[in-house]
């Protein structure tokens, strides 16, 4: 080989290595700006929030106003930037990897298939407990730290709520006999197999994706048979088994391919009217008040109402439970910067100010663990929510929440061996407890 | 000739990039996954050694087995079902028929869609209650065939496999390409000898590409069976009861459940048995090779 070539070679192979090595530089935005020219460009504290309220989120375009009005307001010390993520499977993965990986987000937001515990015990997490203790924290509904706090410090924030009371369609009912929603389970079954004779679908049902909408109908049956304290024995409790024979009676009442159906099977049977019962969180009543919803001028909302979980005979529950979930927590990461964690701090007061809230409810729909005086042109159904949510005695979380990740992983698989025939009840509720026992 | 002390210095020249990368992002990472392997941990508090239980919960879970199993059928569907389609198309385009340019392209064409639009379009065509396919079924009078195709313990497999079996353009494509390499002199000899286009494809066309491309192809389609994701994920998330799941999909949820020793103890397991089935392939191959050759020098030569 000639000596040229050999050199040509070596340099090749350098430029390679150096290129490589540039790949893997800080990104452009965390370099010095140029110092000379731009000052203030400098001294500007960047927030990063990768966010999951945004796109088509009912929240979303509240708080893209409230992320505009206080970059605005804090022009050159203070810009929140959000990184829009909209699928939530994704946004989880990338979460939990960067969390893993050490490259917690500014903020960021988190559902009930996180660790949460785990994470507020890492102390990974900003502590917001002296912030909290200035008075922000009277902001908050009470006791909503409790189930969340590690040795009474709070560093991940619970702030979207739901409930999940029933909607049903009042015109399918009164069709197949019934002015008003069923008080007990046995009356409701009757009602599902009413309804089913007469061509209609009862009840959603979804045993693929994540089997949302079977989750939550579990929730309100292991609610209405176990009572406030069904969770106190994990899943040893006989409820757990008795729900489960329920929940796959349901199946009988539902419409064709639930097992593989996912949430957009469900949305769409209630929408186009053949399936007369819906369950899920108030973040969905802004589609009941849709146009493009309407059918022959006469929107959803107009026919749709909004029942407790019935009574189960014999369960512990006594019809003034409901079933709730934290949807939304909020996350900072912990910041070596006392500046950029007052940045921080101050945008999260900013958003769950009560009267701002107050707006983001009206315009989305949620429901926030903050005081606010409910807007006077909130729509019919959220009210009725937010009395279900009121007029509870207690309140239970839905059993994804309430039970650890693994539980939630695998559900649609122990879910679609029970409503097949491959396990009964019992052998439904085992397999979950082993997923959580061989989980970490 | 002997290498001198300047070749072998160019010669490491030109390894060394090659070798930095593999080391970084193939044989770290291997290791990585094997260290991980033993331990419990969730990520974030410190982990613990945890020897081989992980392994040893992974073989009682019945999920995956179920993984594994559906996994080698893949790869076999693969290797012994696609490729082979695809080195039909591929024989038959390569002899120039009317709009052949046509036919590539239309088979071709699948490949440039990604595999989470095509598993979306056909758990369409799968619903149960609005799918193409119930509605065709229907539509001729049979009515009853009509099911929940993803939902079904024993349809929900076959439908994930099916549909993907048939995308055959990209192996067609690279052992079209092998074919148009070979010298046209021997087609002209068969010719004459009279041998029929099938003869020829069976003793000219295989024999020549066996050891090239359709060992890459046969190779490729197994490697992807075997590490398949995105189409169950999208159709069945490995549903109904786990039947459809795969190791890789097995893996993804334990790293949503934090499990990150069991995850990487499945990925473990997967590298080991993509080394098996690729020994396997290479074995086989090397095999009918030494069988073909013992016949050539009987028969021909």
């Amino acid at each position: 080989m000639k000596r040229a070539e050999k050199l040509l070679a070596l340099i090749l192979a350098v430029m390679m290595l150096l290129s490589l090595a540039a790949c893997g530089g800080e990104p452009a935005a965390e370099e010095p700006a140029d110092t000379a020219e731009e000052p203030a460009a400098q001294e500007e504290i960047i927030i990063n929030f990768p966010c999951i309220w945004v796109g088509t989120d009912s929240k979303a375009a509240y708080l893209a106003q409230m992320v505009e009005e206080f970059n605005t307001e804090n022009a050159g010390s203070i810009k929140v930037v959000i990184e829009e993520q909209t699928d939530y499977q994704a946004y989880r993965d990338k979460l939990r990897t960067l969390v893993t990986t050490g490259n917690i987000p500014d903020i960021s937001i988190m559902d009930t298939t996180f660790d949460i515990k785990g994470f507020a015990e890492s102390g990974k997490f900003m502590d917001l407990t002296p912030y909290l203790d200035e008075g922000w924290g009277d902001n908050f509904t009470e006791g909503c730290f409790d189930a969340w706090s590690v040795d009474g410090k709070v560093s991940i924030l619970p702030f979207e709520s739901a409930v999940f009371p029933i909607c049903y369609n009042t015109e399918i009912l009164k069709e197949c006999g019934y002015d008003s929603f069923p008080e007990t389970y046995d009356e409701m079954l009757q009602m599902f197999k009413d309804i089913k004779a007469k061509g209609y679908n009862a009840v959603g049902q979804m045993a693929g994706e994540n089997a949302w909408t079977s989750m939550l109908w579990y929730s309100l049956i292991v609610e209405a048979i176990g009572g406030k304290d069904v969770y106190a024995d994990g899943l040893s409790n006989p409820a757990f088994v008795e729900a489960a024979e329920v929940l796959k009676e349901m199946y009988n009442y539902t419409f064709d391919g639930a097992v593989s159906a996912g949430a957009a099977d469900v949305n769409g049977h209630f929408l186009s009217r053949d399936t007369a019962i819906y369950l899920n969180g108030p973040w969905w009543i802004s589609n009941f008040y849709k146009e493009e919803n309407a059918v022959d001028g006469v929107g959803l909302n107009e026919i749709v109402d909004v029942a407790r979980n019935p009574v189960y005979e014999g369960g512990k529950g006594d019809g003034t439970g409901v079933v709730t979930t934290v949807q939304g927590f909020l996350a900072c990461a912990k910041q070596e910067d006392p500046a950029k964690e007052a940045a921080v701090v101050k945008f999260l007061q900013y958003i769950s100010e009560p009267e701002r809230v107050s707006q983001w409810a009206l315009s989305s729909g949620a429901m926030f663990f903050i005081k606010y005086t409910p807007s006077p042109d909130t729509n019919e159904i959220s009210q009725k929510f937010t009395e279900i949510a009121n007029n509870s005695s207690y309140s239970v979380l839905h059993v994804n929440g309430a039970m650890p990740t693994a539980f939630s992983t695998e559900f649609p698989a122990a879910l679609s061996a029970l409503v097949l025939g491959q396990t009964d009840a019992q052998g439904f509720v085992d397999q979950l407890q082993t997923a959580i026992d061989n989980s970490v | 000739m002997k290498p001198t002390r300047s070749d072998r210095r160019a010669l490491a020249a030109f390894m060394a990039p090659a070798v930095v990368l593999i080391l970084l992002f193939f044989v770290i990472p291997v290791l990585y996954v094997a260290v991980v392997s033993l331990l419990k941990w969730n990520g974030i508090t410190s982990p613990e050694f945890n020897a081989l239980r992980n392994f040893s919960l992974l073989f009682k879970d019945k999920a995956f087995t179920r993984s594994i199993i559906n996994n080698l059928i893949w790869a076999l569907v693969a290797g012994g079902i696609q490729v082979p389609l695809a080195m039909l198309m591929a024989i038959i385009l390569s002899r120039k028929p009317r709009g052949w340019k046509f036919f590539r392209t239309v088979y071709f064409f699948p490949q440039v869609i990604s595999g989470i639009a095509l598993a979306a379009l056909w758990r369409s065509i799968y619903n149960a209650d609005t799918g193409l396919l119930n509605g065709l079924l229907r539509a001729m009078g049979m009515g009853e065939l009509a099911c929940d195709w993803l939902g079904g313990l024993e349809t929900a497999f076959p439908a994930v496999l099916i549909y993907w079996v048939f995308y055959v353009g990209y192996y067609m494509v690279i052992m079209m390409a092998d074919i148009t390499t070979i010298d046209s002199s021997y087609y002209d000899a068969a010719t004459i000898d009279g041998a029929t286009d099938f003869q020829q494809a069976i003793y000219i066309t295989i024999p020549l590409i066996k050891n090239t491309s359709l060992l890459t192809c046969v190779t490729l389609a197994s490697v992807l069976g075997l590490r398949q994701f995105e189409q169950v994920y999208m159709l069945t998330n490995g549903q109904p009861a786990n039947t459809t799941s795969t190791i890789v999909l097995y893996l993804y949820k334990k790293l949503q459940d934090a499990n990150y020793g069991m995850a990487s103890a499945s990925a473990a397991v997967l590298i080991v048995v993509g080394a098996i089935f690729i020994i396997c392939i290479r074995r086989l191959f090397r095999e009918r090779s030494a069988k073909i050759s013992g016949l050539d020098t009987k028969g021909v030569l």
